[in-house]
């Protein structure tokens, strides 16, 4: 079991500042996912964790020492590529072996453990191929065995299931998921896809341009975001956020937005004038009748799906809002809806875009 | 806006004017043409057309090489001194056979036509050592110029640029370097040295005949190695690294196996240009001493064309031998493509 700590990671190239100074406590035996946009910098932030990129300042501890200076080949990590990364020329099993005859292991413990971990994958019948005859996705087995025989204090996965088909990345992530329960080893995960993010993580980490905006429980980014970034990318789809401006009404707030106004109760950290961000999302949104409303608005698009419908619509003066709704409903474009933000699942944020409150009823 | 459009109107018809003219000679071409190619096609069928096509190229290449290669075939079954056919005598394959006429074939000096087999055996000992030299000197450059060093840009031309010099030019460039005068030995006198007289010595004739012909074409070695170098993907290497492998091991166990294809393609390439040595040297050192730098090539044109005796029949006889070597060679080319193909 093995502990990962950055303290304070720095890193330029030249004169561009990619990382700006991240600290973070990976916990022993914890899969923990680093997840944002693209260019965010997780990935840098991954290879500084192998040691495939220095630093340029900070540290970076592994069971408490500091292994800045160390070379990749020593941390003791494995890491699987996005691009799998198998030796083209050589089989499946010497692909599986040969971080093994490195270590000039015995034959006979190399033999076992690429033949446990084959079975484990089920890419036994395989052992033979080249990676050219191989799926996506077996490829992508034989990459995670490769980084499985060599038992490593902990695994680092660059988004290792971007490569694969929609279907394929469904059935690995599950597969993935298991294997981290059987092995019990740190993971550490880097995908731009929140999806991923929220199914397999213990922890997920947001980051945006350098630096962490949160970390969480996939569950608690979702029902607690500190910030509109985290609101906005955790989620799917994403998070309705409305600028409104805050005025007084009896016994409370109105947000106002266009030709709507929002009523919330007396809120801590909010006074009339403010200007704020309110954010509720798409399944926290009912269609009622005109006298509950919050909202009128125009549908723009019905996305029907059987089982669950999405409206994309606009009402006047806002941005389109996305509304989820299970079940078939029979409304068309161009029809007017009545719309009722559920109040507990509402968040209100400043105008930094840090939170002010998660909830927003008594 | 107005204006914009009435300028670009402007552009787009001066354009149209520019097209118009250009292609009242294609319309005249095509005009021609389009008559006598309907009849054709309807003579040979649609499927047929693509050989028509190539027909203008193919007797080309027929006339100025396929031909040739016969006549050169019948040169060697004949004899004498005339230059046309049809006044030589059919002597067989006499060529050949006196050609191949030797006491031992490990000695030259036993065979009735020794410069032949000198010619042969200095040609081999120039394609091995320069062959090998050039392969190593190539693939340490490569991956040197493949790292990310100072100047990288300035170095990967440097080592290009003899590749472009025609082959006489780079022959005098070193001449003015070694000749008894040469900057060389004008260096070695200034330091206290001794001249050397390079091209009286037959060791020192071949090793600059050597030296000279890797400088002028390892560039393009290089270029074909620097290539496959930078096919083999980064990640094969950062995965190496965290599979805690050595450096050594990374090359002969990664690089080298997937370098392999373009190095065999290397290999046999500069076989067959190795094999076919003549201009730099003969500018160079003129076969000499003696016929110590004197290939095969350089035995089939003197034999042919420079003798005062002008003897076609043999030279053409040392041509057909030459070229089923090359032809061999040939062959390990295009097997040595295909398998970098099929990688």
């Amino acid at each position: 079991m093995t502990e990962i700590v950055l303290k304070n990671i720095r890193k330029a190239y030249g004169e561009v500042d990619v990382i700006h100074g991240i600290d973070l406590n990976v916990e022993s035996g914890k899969f923990v996912v680093f997840v944002g946009p693209s260019g965010c910098g997780k990935s840098t932030l991954l290879r500084i964790i192998a040691g495939l990129e220095g630093v340029t300042s900070g540290e970076v501890l592994i069971d408490g020492h500091i292994v800045n200076d160390e070379p990749a080949s020593e941390r003791g990590l494995a890491m699987v590529f996005q691009s799998y990364a198998l030796y083209p020329h050589m089989s499946v099993y010497k692909n599986m072996a040969f971080g093994l005859e490195n270590s000039k292991m015995p034959r006979e413990e190399v033999e076992k453990r690429v033949n446990d971990a084959a079975a484990m994958l089920q890419i036994t019948q395989y052992l033979k191929r080249r990676p050219k005859a191989l799926s996506g996705g077996q490829r992508q087995r034989v990459a995670i065995g490769r980084a499985i025989v060599r038992d490593p204090k902990a695994f680092l996965f660059d988004e290792p299931l971007s490569n694969l088909d929609a279907e394929l990345r469904v059935t690995m992530r599950k597969e993935l998921a298991a294997l981290h329960a059987k092995l019990g080893g740190t993971m550490i995960y880097v995908t731009h896809d929140q999806v991923e993010a929220m199914t397999l993580a213990n922890t997920i980490v947001v980051l945006n341009a350098g630096r962490i905006e949160q970390v969480g429980a996939p569950l608690d980014l979702y029902n607690n975001p500190q910030n509109t970034f985290v609101a906005g990318f955790i989620g799917s789809p994403r998070m309705n956020l409305v600028e409104a401006t805050v005025e007084r009404s009896d016994g409370g707030f109105q947000l106002a937005a266009g030709d709507s106004h929002v009523s919330v109760p007396n809120i801590e950290g909010i006074r009339e004038g403010h200007h704020v961000t309110f954010g509720s999302r798409p399944e926290h949104i009912e269609i009622v009748d005109e006298a509950d409303a919050d909202i009128v608005a125009s549908v723009d698009l019905s996305e029907q799906l059987g089982g669950e419908t999405y409206l994309y619509c606009t009402p006047e003066g806002m941005p389109q809002l996305t509304v989820h709704q299970l079940g078939q409903l029979p409304i068309e474009r161009g029809q007017n809806i009545h719309l009722r933000l559920n109040r507990a699942c509402m968040h209100l944020f400043d105008s930094e875009g840090n939170v002010i409150v998660n909830g927003v009823s008594d | 806006m107005a204006h914009n459009s009435t300028a670009q109107s402007d552009e787009m018809s001066l354009g149209d004017r520019f097209n118009a003219v250009a292609a009242w000679p294609m319309r005249i071409l095509f005009g021609l043409l389009d008559r006598p190619f309907r009849a054709i096609q309807r003579l040979f069928g649609i499927e047929r057309m693509p050989y028509i096509f190539l027909l203008p190229n193919l007797a080309f290449f027929g006339l100025f090489v396929v031909v040739p290669l016969f006549i050169n075939f019948a040169f060697s079954a004949t004899g004498g001194t005339n230059l046309f056919l049809a006044d030589r005598p059919f002597v067989g394959t006499e060529q050949y056979r006196y050609l191949a006429d030797c006491g031992s074939y490990l000695d030259p000096s036993t065979c009735r036509e020794d410069r032949f087999w000198r010619g042969i055996y200095n040609t081999i000992t120039f394609v091995v050592f320069q062959v090998a030299f050039m392969v190593l000197f190539s693939l340490v450059t490569a991956l040197i110029l493949n790292r990310k060093i100072r100047g990288r840009g300035f170095f990967r031309a440097a080592f290009f640029f003899p590749v472009l010099l025609s082959p006489v030019v780079v022959a005098l460039i070193w001449k003015w370097i070694l000749l008894r005068d040469g900057v060389l030995n004008a260096g070695l006198t200034s330091i206290g040295l001794d001249r050397i007289l390079f091209f009286v010595d037959p060791t020192w004739s071949m090793f600059w005949a050597i030296f000279v012909s890797i400088w002028a074409h390892m560039g393009f070695y290089t270029l074909i190695l620097l290539a496959g170098l930078q096919a083999i993907p980064p990640d094969l290497y950062e995965a190496a690294e965290m599979d805690g492998t050595k450096r050594e091991r990374i090359f002969w166990r990664i690089t080298l196996p997937l370098l392999w294809p373009n190095l065999l393609v290397v290999i046999v390439l500069a076989l067959i240009k190795a094999v076919q040595i003549f201009d730099e040297v003969f500018v160079l050192t003129g076969g000499g001493p003696g016929t110590a730098t004197q290939f095969i090539v350089q035995y089939i044109y003197t034999t042919g064309f420079s003798n005062q005796v002008q003897n076609f029949g043999l030279a053409a006889a040392a041509s057909v031998v030459l070229g089923v070597v090359l032809f061999a060679l040939t062959l390990m080319q295009l097997a040595a493509s295909r398998r970098r193909e099929d990688n």
